[in-house]
């Protein structure tokens, strides 16, 4: 008999979250690893001389260019070719530039969701990450909404969800902010949206009880015969 | 940052517990990463039941106290104990302050289980006369900290945006505004102007204030203790009472304030400047550093003493000679200090509050308040304040009512938006909100709805569905999605691998570095290049995996070079039917999309080429193949998302060799082979691993049976497994197995 091989956890956990938005009707779209300052940084609110570009230590190309620190590259770039109302999930590697150890990586995988539409309202984005979270942890999973701080979003949360009796901080959203809306080249005062950005290394850490973020890029069949 | 509950005290009532604190502030946006009490939970109420003099000493005590579930034995020397009392007992394990461990010890050769605890010990006091006697209501067992008030340092995560929260007079003000307390204001100290000092502005944009107080005649001293402790418990050195104050002052009200030492300036004029070329200044940490072009100096009248709001110069720098100071308090704009500390890669308490925005009115107050502490603790006489300052234009935003009901989807009356508003300092003056001068982070009524939601309750606001439709699922990504589906369905393992090549990888593949997309600043070296392929990093994984014959592994991912970014696939085989292996895989791949198979390129890896890989295996194939063409030929085919839920399974891998067995059973046809192997995994932990890799039906096994075996991989964490300990675990393998499932072990 044929012996299958194993689909790697990150692939398996990452269908589950796009199922779960494809559900509601959610686009997918990827977008490119290699971009440039303005779709990662500018265009969503984070200049240059500003201390929220110390929040993510970046790769730059000798080019000029970067390599993401973020799926939210995608917000602008899936904007650009489609009308509103938006509502698409961007799942996909980004990179962080620093020394790993068993917690962080070079590289991870995020899932951004985008919704842009009329009058859309905090309300809407509680209830879609709730649904996302039951869906995940089931239904009697507990979430809570944080206030935060991104520039991209005004006003911004943290979602934490409690699984297995502890809390946990998962996932960082909040309403696009007006700056971002405009780069888009919608008009803030007709539209709003929320996004949301979740890393889904994390998730699935959480989900086996794996001890090291190195083993998802370890190439060790040990590992990735278990999954 | 650290904020001691202590030090909040001096600003706002606070009589709540630590938790409700931590919840307050974190449901204010104001993370909390730790709370930290200043008496550990391992410090219990204990009950003496007895106590006998020490047989070698005759200060001490023998102590039998009862922690609630244990009687332990105590050495103790204090005079005051006796059976009866209930005392403080540091567990063994606590940390009180001071860093002091309580450990298991033996004092003239009797053993002592933890410590009872005087009151200086528990950092309630400076009694250490006797152990504290705690009132005999308190519960044995329970920690003192339930009963005893005590402070708590709090740990906080400050977004960016928020500057004036670095401070325990901000974070007062927050909790303030959260919890409808009254907070008292800063004392304010009004000194006389000075004209000893002349403040000369150059760049009027980069510095809106400068303020210098000219203080004489101070004694440069150690700074008294409870100032000292304050500083310590949020992480800071003391060093003299001049600098210690500097430091306190910027803790306590976020304004970062720099003390020269007079004697070492020329001239009586500060001067606030851009540097020249080629200037150099050697900073208090003793680095020298040339200065980028942009970088704004604090100098006298010959030389730089500063860099503006990130660090002083050793040449002005306070020392134990020094008796007549200059204290700075001012403003540099955080797009300025940002640069520099940038360029220099030099950062400081300081320039991280410049960089997120001091209190633009605070400036002169902080400065007024610790000058007076400085007279009072260093015995210097306060000549006055010289100046210059902007006057500060208020930022003003319109207050959108409805909008900010809407879009927080709650009923809150204006004048209810207008309180909240004003309880965080904003003046509301029509429909206009006017920012307070300690926030730079106001532009858009969001901004406002965001401060009114945070203060109201964000776990007030009701979910509101979202409308469902029906997603297109055109994305190249389902497509990819199914690749992945037909190669695991051929026995293929997905691999995820960096997406870098090291200088290293480049050589041992080959690869020419000209095309490639270069890190300008890799934190490591392995992360020099993008990847143009996705091969170098298959044969690094294929060489990995020196115990598993053949390897089959595929990765899917992104490439880039100067030309462009693309989406690859590469499929690796190695080792027994290597070629057969990869042969089918693509065969099912070129037939389930009808494609031609000779769209794969299949190449057999060199010898040289698996020797600088270091792969031992004679045989590896590779595949590499860019589907961002394929995906355009299958752009109309629809690719539902294949989901199965597996049970999770996971056990982390040994360091040490595994060991491997096979088993085989005879079954009922009807049983479940993967129910058997979630059976077999849960027999020992030190099985990693079960692989079902046989199951066939035969009359010579009986009627209706069948037969399966499995792979299982056996490992130890902390060594190599012996054969005795992988064949005790087999046994119970089979013995568990035969009995739930009446199945019968093959024998070999």
């Amino acid at each position: 008999m044929q012996i299958k091989g194993n689909l790697h956890p990150i692939t398996q956990f990452l269908r589950s979250t796009v199922k779960v938005f494809e559900d509601l009707g959610f686009d997918v779209y990827e977008g490119p690893e290699v971009d440039n300052a303005w779709y990662n940084f500018d265009s969503l609110n984070v200049p240059a001389d500003h201390p929220s570009r110390d929040m993510q230590d970046t790769f730059w190309l000798t080019d000029g260019r970067l390599l993401r620190t973020q799926t939210s590259n995608c917000q602008i770039r899936y904007v650009e070719t489609h009308e509103p109302p938006i509502k698409a999930v961007f799942p996909g590697q980004v990179f962080r530039n620093e020394a790993t150890d068993a917690k962080h990586e070079v590289a991870f995988y995020q899932m951004e969701g985008l919704y842009i539409d009329k009058n859309v309202k905090i309300g809407q984005l509680f209830w879609t990450l709730e649904t996302f979270f039951k869906k995940i942890y089931g239904d009697d999973v507990k979430v809570r909404f944080k206030p935060s701080y991104f520039p991209f979003t005004e006003p911004s949360f943290e979602a934490d969800v409690r699984y297995q009796g502890s809390w946990y901080e998962l996932l960082g959203a909040g309403m696009v902010h007006p700056t971002v809306i405009t780069n888009m080249n919608l008009d803030p005062e007709e539209y709003s949206g929320f996004a949301f950005g979740m890393g889904i290394d994390r998730l699935v850490i959480l989900k086996h009880k794996i001890e090291d973020i190195r083993n998802f890029r370890s190439g060790d069949l040990r590992f990735l015969k278990q999954f | 940052m650290k904020i001691l509950k202590s030090w909040l005290q001096d600003y706002i009532k606070l009589d709540i517990s630590n938790d409700e604190i931590a919840e307050t502030l974190a449901n204010i946006g104001i993370g909390v990463e730790s709370v930290e009490s200043q008496i550990p939970d391992s410090v219990v109420v204990a009950e003496i039941r007895e106590v006998i003099s020490h047989p070698n000493a005759d200060r001490l005590h023998i102590a039998k106290v009862f922690d609630g579930e244990n009687e332990l034995q105590i050495v103790c020397g204090a005079p005051n104990i006796e059976a009866g009392q209930k005392v403080p007992l540091a567990k063994i394990g606590s940390v009180l302050s001071g860093n002091f461990e309580i450990k298991e010890a033996e004092i003239r050769g009797v053993k002592s289980f933890g410590m009872l605890c005087a009151e200086d010990e528990l950092g309630l006091g400076t009694d250490h006369s006797g152990i504290k006697i705690l009132p005999s209501d308190y519960a044995v067992g329970e920690s003192l900290n339930k009963y005893i008030e005590s402070d708590a340092i709090f740990d906080l995560e400050i977004t960016p945006n928020r500057g004036d929260c670095l401070s325990h007079y901000g974070i007062a003000r927050e909790l303030a505004a959260a919890l409808k307390l009254e907070l008292k204001s800063p004392e304010i100290f009004d000194l006389p102007n000075t004209n000893d000092l002349t403040i000369q502005i150059n760049n009027r944009e980069l510095c809106p204030r400068y303020f210098g107080a000219v203080i004489n005649n101070i004694r440069i001293g150690e700074s008294p203790d409870w100032l000292k402790k304050r500083l310590e418990s949020c992480g800071l050195r003391p060093i003299n009472n001049i600098v210690d104050i500097t430091n306190y002052i910027m803790l306590d009200t976020g304004q970062p304030l720099h003390a020269f030492d007079t004697g070492k300036l020329s001239g009586d004029t500060i001067i606030i400047r851009l540097n020249n070329p080629d200037e150099v200044i050697i900073t208090l940490d003793g680095q020298s550093h040339k200065l980028p072009d942009g970088s704004l100096l604090i100098a006298d009248t010959k030389k730089a003493i500063a860099i503006a709001g990130i660090m002083g110069g050793a040449n002005s720098e306070i020392d134990f000679h020094s008796t007549n100071i200059i204290l700075e308090a001012a403003e540099f704009t955080s797009q300025s200090v940002r640069k520099t500390a940038k360029l220099l890669n030099l950062k400081s308490e300081a320039s991280y509050r410049f960089e997120r925005g001091v209190d633009t009115d605070n400036v002169r107050i902080a400065l007024q308040k610790a000058a007076v502490m400085i007279a009072e603790l260093s015995g210097g006489n306060i000549e006055g304040v010289a100046s210059v300052s902007q006057e500060r234009l208020p930022i003003q935003v319109e207050i959108k009512y409805d909008e900010i009901r809407s879009l927080l989807g709650i009923q809150i009356d204006n004048s209810e938006i207008d309180r909240i508003l004003e309880r965080l300092g904003f003046k509301v003056s029509g429909r206009v909100a006017i920012s307070p001068s300690w926030r730079h982070d106001i532009s858009v009524w969001q901004d406002l709805a965001e401060e009114v939601g945070r203060i109201y309750g964000y776990n007030k606001v009701d979910a509101v569905p979202v409308e469902t439709t029906v997603a297109t699922k055109t994305s190249p990504y389902y497509f990819r999605e199914h690749l992945k589906d037909l190669l695991v369905g051929s026995g293929f393992t997905e691999n995820l691998s960096y997406a870098f090549l090291s200088e290293n990888d480049i050589r041992a593949a080959k690869i020419n570095a000209n095309n490639l997309l270069e890190v300008a600043n890799p934190v490591q070296e392995e992360n020099k290049y993008f990847r143009n392929s996705l091969v170098p990093n298959m044969l690094k994984s294929i060489a990995k995996n020196p115990s598993f014959d053949p390897v089959l592994l595929f990765e899917i991912g992104h490439v880039a070079d100067k030309t462009g970014e693309s989406t690859k696939l590469c499929i690796g085989a190695s080792g027994k039917r290597a070629r057969e292996s990869i042969e089918t895989a693509i065969s099912s791949i070129s037939n389930d999309l009808h494609i031609d198979k000779s769209l794969f390129d299949l190449a057999e890896m060199p010898r040289e080429e698996l020797e600088r890989f270091k792969i031992r295996k004679p045989l590896t194939f590779i595949s590499e193949i860019n589907l961002d063409q394929l995906s355009l030929k299958s752009k109309h085919v629809l690719y539902p998302l294949n989901i199965e839920i597996k049970p999770s399974h996971y056990r982390p891998v040994s360091k040490f060799p595994s060991m491997t067995r096979d088993v085989a059973f005879i079954v009922d046809n009807n049983t479940n082979a993967d129910r058997v192997l979630d059976d077999i995994y849960s027999v020992s932990d030190a099985i990693n691993r079960v692989e079902l890799f046989d199951q066939f039906s035969s009359d010579k096994f009986g009627i209706n049976k069948k037969n399966i075996a499995y792979h299982i991989y056996l490992q130890k964490m902390e060594r190599t497994m012996t054969d005795a300990e992988a064949d005790g675990i087999i046994q119970n393998v089979v013995k568990n197995i035969e009995s739930k499932y009446q199945a019968k072990h093959r024998d070999k």
